[in-house]
């Protein structure tokens, strides 16, 4: 029995390996020797989630495999990095049961709580990350309410409303007619054409799948030759290849998700050339009295105004062309910052108020509810009006390009400049799937640059500083309900205890989450403190566990400092502690480096409170208790008994 | 790129959103509060929902939620309490008020517009509050989404409708009033909907948008279906006002109409109540009031409404097919089983069979009304036997029309109800078994027999088969097969054996159809009655060819027709008339000439199956006698020699030819012909008396004259016979197949029942074999069950055949168990 499975398993790896070879199938895990990806493999072993973040964002294959036949998430859930394994997961890595490697990164998580975050993204969900844009599009063929269409399409038994906007921006053949009449509002179809083959082709433009189960006989013939006819004439000849392609399981999911691929790009191509290329910029006092036609060449039927920050004097005609998406190659290392540097002008005279508005097509804004609602109600913005409504998004313009990008082709690749602002503004429009990639950019690439690792860097002093204000990061996560951020932020400060214990706006930011907790009324301690001090055990646990050290620690520390040190380590609950401590002795090795040499030229390892230590276990044993030593002085300081 | 920029933070999020600075709730709350006053005077049109949407949405981010969330309660509270409930108040007119103390000083119409009025007035109010409400929560979407679900509040639209329930409907319609404005919209629901039922017309869409209103609304906090107020407070009191309309009205109905009218009326209520739901109410309340209507029409009136004297009863005897299937719908609404119904049609079906047999039993029973006028003894009681026999025969076809009758009604009315068909064959079982009647079988086999000699003849193949499926339709109702199959095989044997049958294609028919009803078994042995009766015809031609073989052509040939007959398949007793013990052991001493014959065919037949012993069964034959009568003066004065060709029964033909040998004026005494026959002494009598009795064959002078046939009575060829046909078939007295006399009946039933107890215990070794070990109690049951198709036999016959059996080491019992049982013995 078990030699037959084998040989069995051995015949379907055969005939597998044959149809990648002739080009049929695209291999899932394909061989990748670049220099990025080999970055992005290491990345990924240290659990640097914000180089990791850089590379997803520069477009590196998120599934390929390294020369040792390791792909990223294999790595990162093998040296147990938690977050990583998130972050490859949101970003499309996949881990398909019943696959091999698949399985393969199932057996090596380092523990449970990796193993069962692997387990919830099986294909199933992660299946494709533009599903719910082709979906909200195919939807849009039976949606009536509110309307929509702006174009019908008439057979001798039937007529379909359409957008105009859809027809151009998937064949050709539309583009070319609505580019010379763009007011057109009807067109006939040859009657030669039966009208199930016009439904195949529609369903086929509006991003449905299609299939060639379309009943039997000369029915199926007829219609088949018909949409041999339409797609001819629409300029969309894969369609017709598509539908007569049939296959395995696999390979129709890979041509679906070419499909769909396909029909994004050609949606962003048709986004990017028309919508933000006839963006206008005006003065802020005149934005209300422009008037756009309705019959306009890009079909848009509403303007969305977007006025620049008042104080902030960035000219904003220097990047009417340029979106503000990254595309640029290269990685994105360094400090995020603010817009991009071709943005500014270096003239900084005060100058009017200027606003910024975008034609666009309400079919792609009803993917938010909050314009859902809004061309649903009657108020004024859902009135018929010859002139197209101005709507005011209380944005920033390059905020609300980045919210566009999102709702025309689902892609949200931004910086961490505007991640808060998209992070609130997704919030009020209810987008969930860009708030979540707004917190999962801060929650990245807001790392800095600072090693995870915490003999990379003993005192938590960190170069990266001033890329965030993490104030404002947690406060954001607590107003937009998006628990991610407060534990970033509770990491985040973890790791650089020692900069902000004492400072009066930590002692504000824990007497807000302390507040938090009494309006619920749900437990007594305060989130943010509990956080912060899993994270404190982490940050100084990866050591003592490496070097099996702990009782020996226990020890000292109680040698050194008695009165300090009395208390036992806090209790994590629900923890695996196991998920931090199998580390590849050489990379500790090469990390102890730098550490050695920053003694060597401070001449002596001196703990926090300057005293000095014997060595660096001890020097962080005490520098732990003194930490947690502030952290009850503060509690005590806001009178919470935490 | 970015060298040089210093480092930069994340850049803080925009002032214009949750910047530093405080939002002032007051005045940004006086811009929302004066935009859902043009929201509620409906110039929402003009009004921008970014602009309400964003000042909503930065006041929850200012964790003003909570105020926020307050303030547009307590403004639509307002609302409500200042603008809305005066218009409410406004449309109370008096009428309306007091319609609900006492009615009188206003009518019905005045009453009728002031409802309509305020049911107006309420659901525009309503109406314009969903509405507003809706828009509301489209601005206040934000607030929704995150205050009310973070602290578990109603949304605002629920909260809300919640006001209008309190602030509206719970308002008291007036000041010091205690009546509530909803109670008083239920009581104008109720009103319009009396009104309907009395036949008005009324408006019903307004109706249905307060229903729409009552159902949009919630008793509680909570959103579950039934808190709905409609179902809270209306339909409760609906159901209960129309429960007594309807237990009024079903009363007033009994009195005043019949059955039938009743059954059209309550149909007609239950499809009105059913468009009212539709039309006027809501759907979720068709099967309450309904069941209302069912419990209030049907369920507790149906006893009544089917013993009416127009009941069911006065239906089926006159065929009114429509009420009936009005009665068994609305029976089946309340009762899938019917019970009511089907107890009413038993009872009918077993009264009118009762009275069919009854009247077969008195038709046969009570004398002949005929007896007094008719002249002679012998024909009286041949009279009355065919009497009898006509009895049998209008049995089975009342019987049959009975069963018509009731199919009929069964497919019109009662949709081929399958419960009522079961429950029509057990009703017709019933009579058709009843031990008050033990006369089915043999009527049923009578008229299969009157049909077989007479009743078909001429009769197209259609109507054939109807006669025969006609027999096999009350053959299923029959409980004893096995008493039938008696009859039929007794009947069967005459009809073959005197050539009686019309068509023998048809008897093959009869006995295919019995096999497909009851089974292999049961045909078994008349399918070897026809086979006798085949094979006998081979025989008689085949001793023919052997004795023309011999080539004696003897002028003074006997013809031999024989028919050979297995003797256990034949029910030879029954032929023999007396079946006296002695009758079999005499043999009849046959005249010279026929006993060569007999013993020239017992050698032809040993020759042909060695082994095998013929009994001659004289009593059963029949004989062409020739005769030639001397010449007697004719009614001209010619002296003529008559020939007669005489058509006697074998006997008979053995009593002739002894008068053959003597001179004719010599005459011999019964003992004589006895002692030189050796015929059994029944059937010489009755062959006498059918050869000197009989008024047109009186070929035997009998001395003295009389209808009885003595020892001492002499006999004496009657030379001056004179028949008016050349043929002259000597009949003899009970020769014909017809209803058995009380004695003959218990005989066949002592028979039927000796053959029933070797059935009864080849089922039992049967069982057991196959059990080994079974407890008394199962045995009974199987056996019972696996004689079903053929008798139901009497458990204590069970029980002697049990007993027999352990006798005869069958079976033992099994020592020592629980319940009694039993073990096979092999």
């Amino acid at each position: 029995m078990a030699w037959e499975i084998k040989h069995e398993i051995e015949a379907a790896l055969h005939a597998e390996s044959q149809a990648i070879s002739a080009g049929r199938l695209k291999e899932d895990n394909p061989l990748d020797l670049s220099d990025d990806f080999r970055v992005f493999c290491e990345a990924c072993r240290r659990g640097d989630l914000k180089i990791c973040q850089e590379l997803i964002m520069e477009g590196v294959n998120i599934n390929a495999r390294d020369r040792f036949d390791y792909t990223p998430l294999i790595l990162a859930s093998l040296c147990g990095h938690f977050e990583v394994v998130q972050l490859l997961l949101e970003s499309g890595a996949l881990c398909e049961r019943d696959t091999f490697q698949g399985e393969r990164c199932l057996y090596n998580a380092l523990n449970d709580r990796i193993r069962n975050l692997l387990l919830s993204y099986d294909y199933a969900k992660s299946t494709d990350p533009l599903q719910p844009l082709a979906a909200h599009i195919t939807s849009l063929l039976t949606r009536n309410h509110p309307k929509t269409t702006d174009i019908t399409l008439v057979t001798p038994t039937e007529s379909f409303p359409l957008h105009k906007f859809v027809l151009s921006a998937r064949s050709p053949y539309f583009a070319k007619k609505l580019a010379t009449a763009p007011d057109t509002t009807s067109w006939k179809l040859s009657s030669s054409i039966p009208t199930e083959s016009l439904h195949v082709a529609l369903r086929y433009l509006y991003f449905s799948e299609v299939s060639a189960d379309l009943g039997d006989g000369e029915e199926e013939q007829s219609i088949l030759t018909g949409i041999d006819k339409i797609s001819r004439q629409l300029e969309i000849e894969r369609m017709f290849e598509s539908i007569l392609e049939s296959g395995d399981r696999r390979l129709t999911r890979q041509r679906r998700t070419d499909e769909v691929n396909r029909g994004r790009d050609q949606l962003n191509e048709w986004f990017k050339n028309n919508v933000m290329k006839h963006k206008i910029v005006v003065d802020t006092e005149k934005a209300q009295d422009v008037h756009w036609d309705r019959n306009n060449a890009i079909f848009a039927d509403v303007l969305l105004r977007a006025d620049e920050e008042p104080e902030e004097e960035i000219q904003v005609e220097a990047q009417p062309h340029d979106p503000l998406i990254r595309n640029t190659s290269g990685p994105l290392n360094g400090i995020p910052i603010g817009p991009l540097a071709k943005s500014r002008s270096p003239s900084r005279h005060r100058r009017p108020k200027k606003s910024t508005l975008y034609p666009v097509h309400r079919a792609m804004l009803l993917r938010s509810e909050y314009f859902l609602t809004m061309f649903s109600s009657s108020f004024r913005e859902a009135q018929e009006t010859p002139h197209l409504h101005i709507v005011k998004l209380d944005c920033a313009p390059e905020v609300l390009e980045v919210v566009l990008t999102f709702l025309y082709t689902e892609r949200a690749d931004f910086g961490l400049d505007v991640a808060i602002d998209v992070l609130f503004i997704a919030d009020l429009l209810f987008i969930e799937k860009l708030k979540q990639r707004a917190a999962m950019i801060i929650s990245t690439l807001g790392n800095g640059s600072t090693s995870a690792v915490e003999s990379e860097n003993p005192r938590g002093a960190t170069d990266a500083e001033d890329v965030l204000d993490v104030y404002e990061v947690v406060r954001a996560g607590w107003d937009t309900r998006v628990h991610r951020l407060e534990e970033f932020g509770a990491r985040y400060i973890a790791y650089r205890l020692e900069r902000y214990i004492d400072e009066e706006d930590f002692a504000e930011l824990v007497r807000e989450s302390a507040n938090r907790i009494k309006a619920r009324q749900e437990t007594d301690t305060v989130e943010l403190i509990d956080d912060i001090r899993y994270y404190l055990s982490d940050r100084f646990r990866l050591r003592f566990e490496d070097s099996g050290l702990e009782e020996m620690m226990e020890e000292e520390t109680i040698r050194d400092d008695p009165a300090e040190l009395l208390e036992p380590l806090p209790e994590d609950e629900g923890v695996d502690m196991s998920s931090n401590s199998p580390r590849k002795q050489t990379t500790d090795q090469d990390m102890y480096a730098p550490d050695i040499e920053s003694q060597l030229r401070a001449g002596a390892v001196r703990t926090l409170d300057g005293e000095l230590a014997g060595d660096e276990f001890a020097q962080d044993a005490i520098n732990y208790q003194i930490l947690l030593g502030k952290i009850d002085t503060l509690l005590e300081r806001l009178e919470l008994d935490a | 790129m970015i060298a040089g920029r210093g480092r930069s933070k994340i850049r803080p999020p925009r002032r214009g959103i949750h910047g530093g600075e405080e939002i002032d709730f007051e005045q940004t709350w006086r811009v929302i509060a004066s935009a859902f006053n043009e929201i509620h005077t409906k110039n929402a049109s003009k009004l921008s929902y970014e602009e309400l949407y964003r000042h909503a949405y930065r006041i929850v981010l200012k964790k003003k939620g909570e105020d926020l969330y307050k303030r547009v309660r307590d403004f639509e509270h307002d609302w409500l309490t200042t603008q809305v409930r005066l218009r409410i108040q406004d449309l109370l007119s008096p009428n309306l008020l007091m319609s609900s103390q006492a009615i009188g000083g206003t009518t019905a119409n005045e009453r009728r517009f002031a409802g309509e009025k305020f049911m107006k007035g309420l659901k525009e109010a309503y109406m314009d509050h969903h509405v507003c409400m809706g828009m509301l929560a489209d601005v206040l979407m934000y607030m929704d989404r995150v205050y009310c679900q973070d602290t578990h509040r109603l949304s605002i639209y629920n909260s809300a409708m919640i006001l209008f329930r309190d602030d509206i409907l719970h308002a008291f319609s007036q000041d010091g009033d205690s009546v509530s404005v909803l109670d008083l919209l239920n009581r104008v629901i109720l009103e319009q909907i009396r009104m309907e039922r009395d036949g008005d017309v009324i408006d019903k869409h307004m109706i249905k948008d307060c229903v729409y209103m009552l159902e949009g609304l919630y008793e509680g906090q909570t959103d579950t279906a039934e808190s709905r107020l409609y179902v809270a407070s209306f339909e409760g009191s609906f159901l209960e006002t129309s429960r007594g309309f309807y237990r009024a009205e079903s009363e007033l109905l009994l009195r005043e109409s019949d059955a039938g009218a009743y059954c059209r009326h309550t149909r007609r209520r239950i499809v009105e109540e059913q468009d009212r739901c539709r039309s006027t109410l809501a759907e979720s309340t068709t099967p309450k009031i309904e069941k209302v209507v069912e419990d209030e029409l049907i369920k507790n009136r149906i006893q009544e409404l089917i013993e009416m004297e127009s009941g069911v009863r006065f239906m089926i005897d006159n065929d009114r097919m429509e009420e009936l299937s009005l009665i068994y719908e609305l029976n089946a609404r309340v009762d899938p089983k019917k019970t009511e119904l089907m107890r009413a049609m038993q009872k009918r079906v077993v009264e009118m069979g009762t009275e069919v047999n009854n009247a077969a039993i008195a038709a046969s029973q009570a004398p002949p009304p005929s007896e007094g006028t008719d002249k002679g003894k012998g024909p009286a009681l041949e009279k009355s036997l065919n009497q009898q026999t006509v009895a049998a025969i209008k049995w089975v076809e009342d019987v049959l029309q009975l069963k018509d009758k009731f199919d009929l009604i069964w497919k019109n009315a009662f949709s081929s109800d399958n419960a009522l068909q079961t429950a029509l064959t057990r009703s017709f079982a019933d009579f058709i078994n009843a031990s008050s009647f033990p006369r089915s079988s043999e009527y049923i086999s009578l008229f299969i027999d009157e049909n077989m000699k007479k009743g078909i003849k001429g009769k197209t193949e259609n109507e054939i088969d109807m006669v025969l499926e006609k027999a096999i339709v009350l053959l299923r109702y029959v409980q004893d097969k096995d008493l039938f199959e008696r009859y039929y095989k007794k009947h069967l044997c005459r009809r073959l054996l005197m050539n009686k049958s019309i068509s023998n294609d048809v008897e093959k028919q009869m006995i295919s159809r019995m096999k497909i009803e009851l089974g292999n078994n049961f045909t078994m042995k008349l399918e070897a009655m026809f086979k006798d009766m085949t094979i006998s015809e081979e025989l008689t031609s085949g001793y023919k060819g052997h004795v023309a073989q011999l080539g004696d052509a003897d002028p003074k040939r006997i013809e031999l027709a024989i028919n050979v007959l297995t003797s256990m398949t034949w029910p030879l007793e029954s032929m023999g008339g007396s079946g006296d013990e002695e009758g079999k052991t005499l043999k009849c001493i046959f005249p010279p000439a026929i006993d060569r014959i007999k013993r020239g065919f017992e050698k032809y037949y040993g020759e042909k199956h060695s082994g095998r012993q013929l009994t001659w069964l004289a009593a059963m034959g029949s004989a062409d006698v020739r005769a030639v009568f001397p010449k007697v003066p004719g009614k001209d004065g010619m002296l003529k020699e008559r020939r007669h060709e005489l058509n006697v029964s074998t006997y008979g033909m053995v009593i002739l030819l002894l008068f053959n040998e003597i001179p004719a004026d010599v005459s011999l005494t019964f003992e004589e012909i006895q002692a030189q026959t050796n015929i059994p002494a029944s059937d010489l009598v009755r062959n006498l008396q059918s050869l000197a009795v009989a008024p047109k064959t009186r070929i035997l002078v009998k001395e003295p004259m009389s209808k009885d046939v003595k020892p001492t009575d002499r006999f004496s060829f009657n030379a001056s016979f004179n028949g008016k046909f050349h043929r002259i078939k000597v009949g003899v007295v009970s020769n014909g197949n017809k209803v058995e006399s009380d004695r003959e009946r218990k005989e066949t039933e002592k028979k039927n029942d000796d053959s029933r107890s070797f059935c009864v215990e080849a089922a039992i070794v049967r069982i057991m074999k196959q059990r080994k070990e079974l407890s008394h109690q199962q045995l009974v049951a199987e056996t019972l069950n696996q004689l079903a198709p053929q008798f139901k036999p009497e458990v204590t016959m069970i029980k002697k055949r049990v007993e027999s059996l352990i006798e005869r080491e069958y079976l033992e019992r099994i020592e020592n168990a629980k319940v009694d049982s039993y073990r096979y013995l092999a």
